[in-house]
């Protein structure tokens, strides 16, 4: 349903308050949320049923199985953070300054509901072998994004390949804090990953102004 | 345990993939181990052991930290070059089976890369969280194996050295030493 290049509808895709009347929505949100809830393993198709309110009928029209939907549930989640992370990206100001509005799309993306975040980062694992490939794929998402708008002017940074490393560090650290449970703080991780995103290109101190900024 | 995780992953491997892939019997398998978890813990170990040994013997004898961090680097990245499966299970599986072990893991790394700079003499300056440091790596690391390219793994060198010099003595030196050690990379 929303390609990769789709504007977010509203804060979050799969959120409480922007479910769409769909039964298909329904049923994403409801995977998603009770897979972040009890993980993967412990979830069953009569759990996203009840979740979501849907019959079983349709979830088998819709799904071939849980599997399935579950990965539908984790496309459609890290679609919208993409979206959200582009348009933050591709929005006025200095590059600096649009590297600054990302990070805070993305701290705030997550603690605005961090059962979705969890779904997100964590749960892909106990998925299976397709982990791999999406965890791939989403990198790579999100380095193209990163690419597509970078500074003509920055210093050189060779031999490192400087947005993987920017990516890399944004990972590992949304990473984990959500994996020990305080996403919702990551909104005052600003400045120091403002830091650790923009030192493989800037170096230390102009990444140091940068993350010193208000 | 190791192949079939790196092959199917920890969620698709039964005890029947493991019992078999080792030509031992059922009933061997639960006398050395309660369940698939606990072998699953075992085999990790293990993997982390080679690791860690692997690079304390390539970094060993070096006169400067920059110089000893650089060997053991390149050591590692040889190993999982070779044996990549050892990635996929620590990088991937690892992950999804508890977030906790990561850490766990991260701290066999860490006071190494602390040791190395304070037997220079060196105070260990934190520039950058040395565990964020190795989430990075491992992220880089798991990037190049699960594309398929474990043998590209050496070309790495460059940022694993960064990575691992840049919580200590800072961005602008981890730099200098990444190019460094990057002058005859193929990348």
């Amino acid at each position: 349903m929303t390609d990769a290049e789709a504007l977010p509808r509203g804060r979050h895709g799969l959120s409480r308050e922007t479910v769409a009347r769909s039964q298909r929505e329904r049923l994403l949100d409801a995977a998603a949320r009770v897979t972040a809830a009890r993980g993967y393993e412990a979830t069953t198709v009569a759990d996203i049923l009840a979740e979501a309110g849907v019959g079983r009928e349709t979830f088998y029209e819709l799904f071939e199985d849980r599997r399935a939907c579950v990965l539908a549930a984790h496309q459609e989640l890290l679609d919208d953070l993409v979206a959200h992370v582009r348009v933050a990206y591709e929005g006025p100001g200095e590059w600096v300054e649009r590297c600054r509005a990302t990070l805070r799309v993305l701290l705030e993306w997550f603690a605005a509901d961090p059962a979705l975040g969890r779904f997100l980062l964590v749960e892909p694992a106990a998925v299976g072998p397709e982990f791999h490939a999406i965890f791939q794929a989403g990198f790579d998402r999100f380095v193209a994004v990163i690419d597509s708008g970078l500074d003509d002017n920055l210093p050189d940074s060779h031999p490192l390949p400087a947005t993987s490393l920017a990516v890399g560090a944004a990972i590992a650290r949304v990473y984990g804090e959500v994996a020990a449970g305080r996403t919702a703080r990551l909104p005052t991780l600003l400045p120091q990953l403002t830091y650790e995103t923009l030192v493989p290109f800037l170096g230390e101190a102009k990444a140091a102004e940068a993350a010193a900024q208000p | 345990m190791v192949a079939s995780c790196a092959e199917k992953t920890y969620a698709g491997t039964t005890i029947a993939d493991v019992v078999s892939r080792a030509s031992v019997s059922r009933t061997t398998f639960y006398k050395l181990f309660n369940d698939k978890r606990d072998c699953f813990d075992a085999a990790a170990t293990l993997c982390v052991d080679r690791i860690v040994e692997t690079v304390a013997t390539a970094a060993a004898g070096h006169d400067s930290p920059a110089e000893a961090t650089r060997s053991g680097a390149a050591a590692m990245l040889a190993l999982l070059a070779a044996e990549p499966e050892l990635a996929l299970v620590l990088s991937g599986d690892v992950v999804g089976v508890d977030p906790g072990l990561v850490e766990r893991y991260s701290a066999f790394t860490v006071p190494a890369l602390e040791a190395i700079w304070e037997s220079d003499g060196a105070p260990p300056a934190k520039h950058l969280s040395p565990g964020l440091a190795f989430g990075r790596a491992q992220l880089l690391v798991f990037h190049e194996v699960t594309a398929g390219r474990p043998e590209r793994l050496p070309a790495l060198l460059p940022d694993i050295v960064y990575l691992a010099i840049a919580p200590f003595a800072g961005h602008d030196e981890a730099l200098r030493q990444a190019r460094a050690a990057g002058v005859g990379v193929a990348r």
